[in-house]
């Protein structure tokens, strides 16, 4: 008797965890958003007609890009961090430093862009 | 003070789930979570069930969820967790009593690391001891200091969702092997974690790190066995 072994994505969600948590949670979204991305792009160019028209008004509207370029940046940025720590372990131990570097990278970059594209997104 | 402390309930003779109870008790800031835990048991509701041993951070047997993280609770003062304590049990395990997790699946993986020495040699003839320099011995020293309490184990979001996965803790045990000199067998034991369910899983999330009650820098350890798997090299 007992209960299983269970954890929801709820409970995972609620862990407590450090700085690098929140950027294991934005990375595995980045991903899936870009594969829904993907997705969205490979069904409309292959049904076309009024089904490819609606997917592809979803994608290139302004706030789907404002998300998807969040994906893209993120994932790659992270990934890149990630890649870097692994390949010198040594420099593991700057993992919280690392963390902010990647951080003060993103943010101005995913700002700049996001500005962009809601000026010509919104037409302003 | 006053402090309200949640605790997690099951009774696996009465209960299908899991359930919160909530206890008021007096508490002073300078006592630890295990205390509490220990009052409530003592003179609130003895059904209560935790486990531990040493109460001094040594056995590795109370680690549980307090107030969101794994931390072990004897080495948690009621000063830094504040009035109001939420106490769980670490995920990822099966439960068999209120704050008792089904140890065997998180043991069944340190098994797997081969977490003893291995060394077909004869001893030597002229001492009783097969030597190491200190610098030898310093390469291991941080995984040494590993007390089997699965904090890391249980914070680690790949072995959420996946306990097929060895886990943080069977690579901090199989690393504490693994760079030590005088042992044989690291190629054996790199072989197992190059297996599907073995270090390929870690995805470099630090919960284990932040989560180790004896510091050990665990997302280190596990980068310096992924480099030494993919090298060849144990420097
Ligand atoms: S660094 Fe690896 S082992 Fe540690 S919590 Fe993250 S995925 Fe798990
Ligand atoms: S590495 Fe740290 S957290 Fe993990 S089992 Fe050992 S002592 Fe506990
Ligand atoms: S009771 Fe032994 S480590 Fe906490």
């Amino acid at each position: 008797m007992g209960l299983k072994r269970d954890v929801s994505l709820a409970a995972g969600l609620r862990y407590r965890g450090p700085a690098g948590y929140l950027t294991f949670i934005l990375h595995r979204i980045g991903g899936l958003g870009m594969g829904i991305f993907i997705t969205m792009h490979i069904l409309a160019s292959f049904f076309g007609g009024r089904f490819g028209g609606t997917l592809n008004g979803i994608y290139e509207h302004w706030a789907f890009q404002v998300f998807i370029y969040f994906c893209v940046l993120f994932h790659a940025i992270n990934g890149l961090r990630i890649t870097i720590l692994d390949l010198w372990p040594k420099l593991l131990d700057y993992q919280t430093e690392a963390i902010w570097i990647e951080w003060a990278v993103f943010i101005p970059l995913y700002l700049i862009a996001v500005y962009v594209i809601v000026r010509v997104g919104a037409g302003g | 003070m006053e402090i309200t402390v949640k605790i997690f309930r099951y009774n696996p003779e009465k209960d299908q789930r899991g359930n919160y109870v909530t206890y008021k008790v007096e508490a002073h800031e300078n006592d630890r979570v295990l205390d509490v835990l220990e009052y409530i048991k003592g003179k609130v509701d003895g059904t209560l069930s935790f486990r531990r041993s040493c109460a001094h951070g040594v056995c590795g047997s109370d680690a549980m969820r307090i107030n969101g993280r794994n931390m072990l609770a004897c080495k948690t003062l009621v000063r830094d967790t504040g009035a109001n304590i939420t106490v769980e049990p670490i995920l990822g395990l099966p439960i068999k009593k209120d704050l008792i997790s089904d140890m065997e699946p998180f043991f069944d993986n340190y098994k797997k690391m081969l977490p003893y020495f291995i060394n077909e040699d004869p001893i030597p003839e002229n001492g009783r001891e097969r030597l190491q320099s200190q610098e030898e011995r310093a390469r291991f020293d941080e995984t040494t200091k590993c007390i089997l309490c699965a904090c890391c184990t249980t914070s680690c979001p790949s072995y959420w969702a996946n306990g097929e996965y060895y886990g943080p803790a069977a690579i901090v045990s199989a690393h504490r092997f693994i760079f030590d000199s005088r042992d044989q067998a690291a190629d054996e034991r790199l072989n197992i974690l190059a297996e599907t369910d073995g270090i390929a899983r870690c995805h470099t999330a630090y919960n284990c790190t932040e989560a180790c009650p004896r510091e050990i820098k665990v997302t280190k350890a596990i980068g310096e066995v992924k480099m030494a798997m993919i090298t060849g090299k144990l420097d």
